[in-house]
């Protein structure tokens, strides 16, 4: 019970810390979502709001969320995987719509802790998915915005003193254009 | 947005702060030539000026520097210029948004404004630049880059920066498009970088940076690039990445509107979606 308690909490905080990051002050639009993502389980009720307390805490609006997502009450989906969960495993969350698009979530749960949350479907209200996290990833060298000397017209780097700018490639335009 | 023909820049350099600082302006097909020299001299002098006299106050390598004053203790921070709080005010507003990862003191505790400082001088020069009503240049301040306009006046064409290779400083790892927005259209508007106007690059092993890694022993990147809608995000962030590893450089791209280019010790590399060709 407690382990299922903790499971639903999660995926309530989960969906609220996603719809959060989209919605910032928009109460009233993220509450659908924070529904669905909770369980009919009273219990779970009562863990939702203490772990979107934590996991929202940069705002307050989120946390003023929580309040009506204990009484708005539940749908079934993520109440059979707050069942499931004791096992460890992944599951989607429902697919909520917010004024900001479509939302659902995906958790991996082991020994009833979360240890990842993804986003499945992220849309904005054109139906395009977006990027919510700008998360700087490993990229090879031939994936990189290409320069060549010959084509740019500024040269970045870690400060250069002016003893090495004389043979800098930012020294070479320069002189260019002198 | 194909060029047609390549811009025809002009571009004036001087010495200041250990490193050269470089100013290219696009010339104006609607300007006499001889007019259009004379705004570049005239424009650089400014530049100058500005990067002259903070240098004059917060250089550490001159020893009559109200820095070196403050260091030796002649002088207490409270009695210091209101040019000096305002640096050091700012540098602790970023030394607690960085987690510490910025910081405007030494090891050993002595206060040290070189890592604001240089940003915060491109940053007023950028601004005298709009106030002499020069709508395109780019500025280039020994690797830290602050751009206006276009290097096509009258287009919306951006400036093509190239990054170093730290592996090798003759040859490019990568580039990235600065400025080129229509001036009426909202900063910031996303990752594809046309927007983002600055471009600062901190690097582990380099003279002038004052880096100081948060995590003992080596640092974790040798080189990071940040571009940002202004410079001294940029510049600190960049230093901030360096010093604090991975854990600062998602702090950095989850907190800020940044396009981040990190290259670790090994030589691979970490990149945000705008330096994704």
């Amino acid at each position: 019970m407690r382990i299922r308690a903790a499971v639903s909490a999660a995926l309530a905080s989960a969906g609220i810390l996603l719809v959060g990051w989209q919605s910032g002050v928009h109460v009233a639009d993220t509450r659908s979502a924070v529904a669905a993502a909770a369980t009919g389980n009273q219990a779970s009720g009562a863990g939702t709001t203490d772990s979107s307390g934590t996991a929202s805490s940069g705002s307050a609006a989120s946390s003023g969320t929580t309040d009506s997502s204990g009484t708005a009450g539940a749908s079934g989906g993520a109440g059979a995987a707050g069942a499931a969960a004791k096992a460890g495993g992944t599951y989607d969350g429902d697919v909520v719509q917010t004024r900001f698009g479509t939302v659902q979530v995906q958790i991996t749960v082991k020994a009833g802790q979360i240890t990842d949350v993804t986003a499945l479907k992220l849309t904005d209200a054109e139906g395009r998915s977006v990027q919510i996290s700008n998360y700087a990833a490993p990229i090879l060298r031939s994936e990189v915005l290409q320069a060549q000397s010959a084509d740019v017209q500024t040269v970045g780097g870690a400060t250069v003193t002016s003893d090495a700018y004389l043979t800098s490639l930012q020294a070479a335009l320069d002189a260019a254009n002198l | 947005m194909q060029q047609t023909s390549e811009p025809r820049l002009r571009a004036r350099t001087f010495t200041c702060m250990g490193t050269v600082i470089s100013l290219t302006v696009s010339a104006d097909a609607h300007k006499a030539p001889q007019a259009a020299a004379d705004e570049l001299e005239a424009a650089t002098a400014v530049v100058e000026r500005l990067f002259t006299e903070l240098d004059s106050i917060f250089s550490l390598y001159r020893p009559d520097s109200e820095a070196s004053r403050l260091v030796r203790g002649e002088l207490a921070l409270p009695e210091a210029s209101g040019e000096m709080r305002a640096r050091y005010e700012e540098a602790a507003e970023w030394r607690l948004l960085t987690e510490g990862a910025f910081t405007p003191e030494r090891p050993d505790g002595a206060l040290d404004l070189s890592g604001i400082v240089k940003g915060h001088a491109i940053r007023e020069a950028g601004m005298s630049l709009l106030a002499l009503g020069m709508a395109n240049w780019c500025l280039n301040a020994g690797g830290d880059v602050l751009v206006g306009g276009s290097p096509n006046p009258g287009t919306d064409v951006p400036w093509r920066a190239g990054i170093v290779d730290p592996a090798d400083r003759r040859t490019l790892l990568a580039g990235f498009p600065l400025g080129g927005a229509a001036p009426c259209s909202p900063v910031g508007k996303t990752a594809d970088g046309g927007t983002r106007v600055a471009l600062a690059t901190s690097g582990s092993a380099e003279r002038g940076d004052h880096i100081w890694s948060v995590t003992a022993g080596t640092a974790e990147f040798r080189q990071v690039s940040v571009a940002a809608v202004d410079v001294v995000t940029a510049d600190v962030l960049a230093t901030a990445i360096v010093a604090g590893g991975v854990p600062m450089l998602n702090r950095a791209t989850a907190m800020w509107d940044i396009e981040a280019l990190a290259v670790r010790a090994n030589g691979e590399l970490l990149a945000t979606g705008g330096f994704r060709r």
